[in-house]
């Protein structure tokens, strides 16, 4: 009976996962297909594999798309991690005058709607000659990477004993070095995690990169909404680029593992 | 709540620190928080005000802004579109975030079992949560296809009717809710495991000599540290939901005849597309108030000092 219900357990552990995995597989299968396989009918599991769709990928306008997604999540990862790293630590050593305000405020702002603020934003950039390019998306992005950021290495710096600090202190280190000789490198593990998340984020983010963007600073998400061609929809390119795309981002999950519900619930729950 | 740790309050030691400070401290506070605060303002507060301010202009990109006053909100709740778009909206929520819910506490009891392979299963189950949305809906609109799609194929092989997903309006609100549910129940399902991780053993044990029956184990034992992480889980999927765009602008483009268009979509074409900048402003001001309201409960709820403190074993 108890072996039973042990077996059953993991029968259904694996049929939880192969609900989640099914469809990543497919794209991955389908990446690996010919035009006449994508849209055979009844699909194909068994064919003999194509690495055409990666060569089409690699010579359309995808890597360009790439290197400007990776170009606007690195930049505004690193200003939201400084940013970030400086308000977390504040929050987390001084008392300051509404300092939950403050903190509530910062949380709010990471809820706010892409579309309240697309509007604002598409027109201050037109005037500002900033349309289609790197900066406007990482200005856009800094607010949501900043305020989360803010939230998650408060956590972090909470978790490093004073002593260290005051210990630091009596060796005559000013707050700023205590700041950047102590705290810093105690909460490395820490900000590499949040970091992570911000990267993720950022790749991941469409309806500001879909309005603000055209041609030039395009996304990759947003090169591959573009699905209808005259062609009709190249599915074999989509999900060769959509594998490439999502390869950094299974890397990155398996990096953060461990600290996913630190990050997903904004550090409330670790 | 579950073992709360307060991790705040440091007083003593920080006064410490302040008093060491003296005047280069007063400046060394400031640039903690004032490049931050300054930049939020800038980029949150200044569009917030301006964009509530052109929702009071008939503003076309390329002509002069005209003040209309009121009209634009007066048009907006006038136009049947718009109450769709609301519809649409909430329903989605509604729908996905119980199913999320539910599959979420049944998904998260089955990850909770120990055997060697759970840590692999985890990590699958999780990945998608990590994925962008748009890739997500991407991939699904290749399944849901109706000639080659595997979904149909499926339903098929199983012998079930074909269903016409994004054709038809009923069914392509369904495909759209599927998609949330499969990308986002491993979020609650993350929660809940962090949850059922704080469940100390000893009470497992003593339910198990007294040989409780599941639903009272269920309620006398786990949902007392169930309910914080249900409680965010909801929420956070809530203001997801409402604000949702990436899933239906890919997998259906918000038609069958605007039956999947949610208010962000709605703003989206009236700005884009029809460049009625005035008119997109008055939309995105409804959702900002709506997830406004939303993200207040969230607050009430957590406070900054506290954390609930869990393992995910993985």
């Amino acid at each position: 009976m108890k072996i039973l219900k042990r077996v059953l357990g993991v029968v259904l552990a694996l049929f939880v996962a192969a609900l989640f995995l099914f469809p990543l597989l497919w794209v991955v299968l389908a990446s690996f297909k010919t035009k006449l396989e994508l849209l055979a009918v009844p699909p194909v599991f068994i064919f003999q594999p194509t690495l055409q769709n990666y060569i089409n990928a690699f010579n359309s306008d995808f890597p360009m798309q790439v290197r400007n997604s990776l170009i606007i999540a690195i930049s505004s990862t690193v200003i939201s991690i400084i940013l970030g790293s400086l308000t977390a630590y504040g929050f987390s050593r001084y008392t300051i005058k509404n300092s939950d305000f403050l903190q509530f405020w910062i949380l709010s702002l990471r809820m706010l709607p892409a579309i309240a603020v697309v509007v604002p934003f598409y027109l201050v950039f037109r005037k500002l000659k900033l349309l289609d390019t790197h900066i406007a998306l990482i200005l856009a992005y800094c607010l949501t990477n900043t305020s989360f950021a803010v939230w998650v290495l408060k956590g972090f710096f909470d978790e490093i004993p004073l002593e260290l600090e005051e210990a630091a202190m009596l060796d005559g280190y000013s707050p700023p070095q205590v700041f950047l000789r102590v705290a810093l490198p105690l909460a490395r593990s820490g900000l590499a995690t949040t970091a992570i998340f911000c990267l993720i984020q950022s790749l991941n983010e469409f309806l500001l990169a879909v309005s603000l963007t055209t041609r030039v600073a395009e996304t990759a998400p947003v090169g591959l909404s573009k699905v209808q061609t005259l062609m009709g929809v190249d599915w074999g390119l989509l999900s060769a680029a959509s594998v490439i795309f999502m390869l950094p981002i299974v890397i990155f999950t398996i990096i953060v593992r461990n600290d996913l519900v630190r990050g997903m619930s904004f550090g409330r729950m670790k | 709540m579950a073992q709360e740790t307060i991790v705040s309050n440091r007083a003593g030691p920080a006064t410490a620190m302040e008093a060491a400070a003296g005047i280069r401290g007063v400046w060394w506070r400031r640039l903690l928080f004032m490049p931050t605060i300054g930049l939020l303002l800038l980029l949150a507060i200044v569009p917030l005000v301006f964009s509530l301010g052109v929702s009071l202009f008939n503003y076309s990109i390329g002509s002069k802004p005209i003040w209309v006053g009121l009209n634009n909100y007066i048009n907006m709740f006038t136009d049947p579109q718009f109450w769709l778009a609301t519809r649409v909206t909430v329903q989605f929520t509604i729908a996905a975030v119980f199913i999320e819910v539910v599959l979420g506490i049944l998904f998260g009891f089955v990850m909770n079992q120990r055997f060697t392979g759970m840590g692999v299963i985890r990590l699958i189950v999780f990945l998608p949560m990590m994925l962008a949305p748009l890739v997500v809906g991407l991939f699904w609109r290749f399944m849901f296809d109706q000639t080659f799609g595997i979904v149909d194929y499926l339903l098929t092989w199983i012998g079930l009717p074909t269903i016409p997903w994004l054709i038809d309006p009923f069914w392509a609100r369904v495909a759209v809710v599927v998609v949330d549910v499969w990308q986002w129940t491993p979020f609650v399902t993350l929660l809940v495991l962090a949850g059922l991780g704080t469940v100390p053993t000893d009470l497992l044990e003593a339910a198990t000599l007294d040989r409780a029956s599941n639903w009272m184990k269920f309620r006398q034992i786990y949902w007392p540290y169930l309910r914080f992480p249900l409680l965010l889980a909801l929420l956070f999927r809530s203001i997801d939901t409402l604000k949702m765009f990436d899933v239906p602008f890919i997998l259906t483009g918000g038609g069958p005849g605007n039956y999947t268009s949610t208010l962000s979509i709605l703003g989206y074409r009236q700005q884009i597309m029809f460049f009625n900048v005035g008119m997109a402003a008055a939309i995105s001001w409804v959702v900002v108030i709506i997830i406004n309201i939303v993200t207040n409960i969230l607050v009430k709820l957590i406070t900054p000092t506290k954390v609930e403190k869990v393992h995910t074993g993985l």
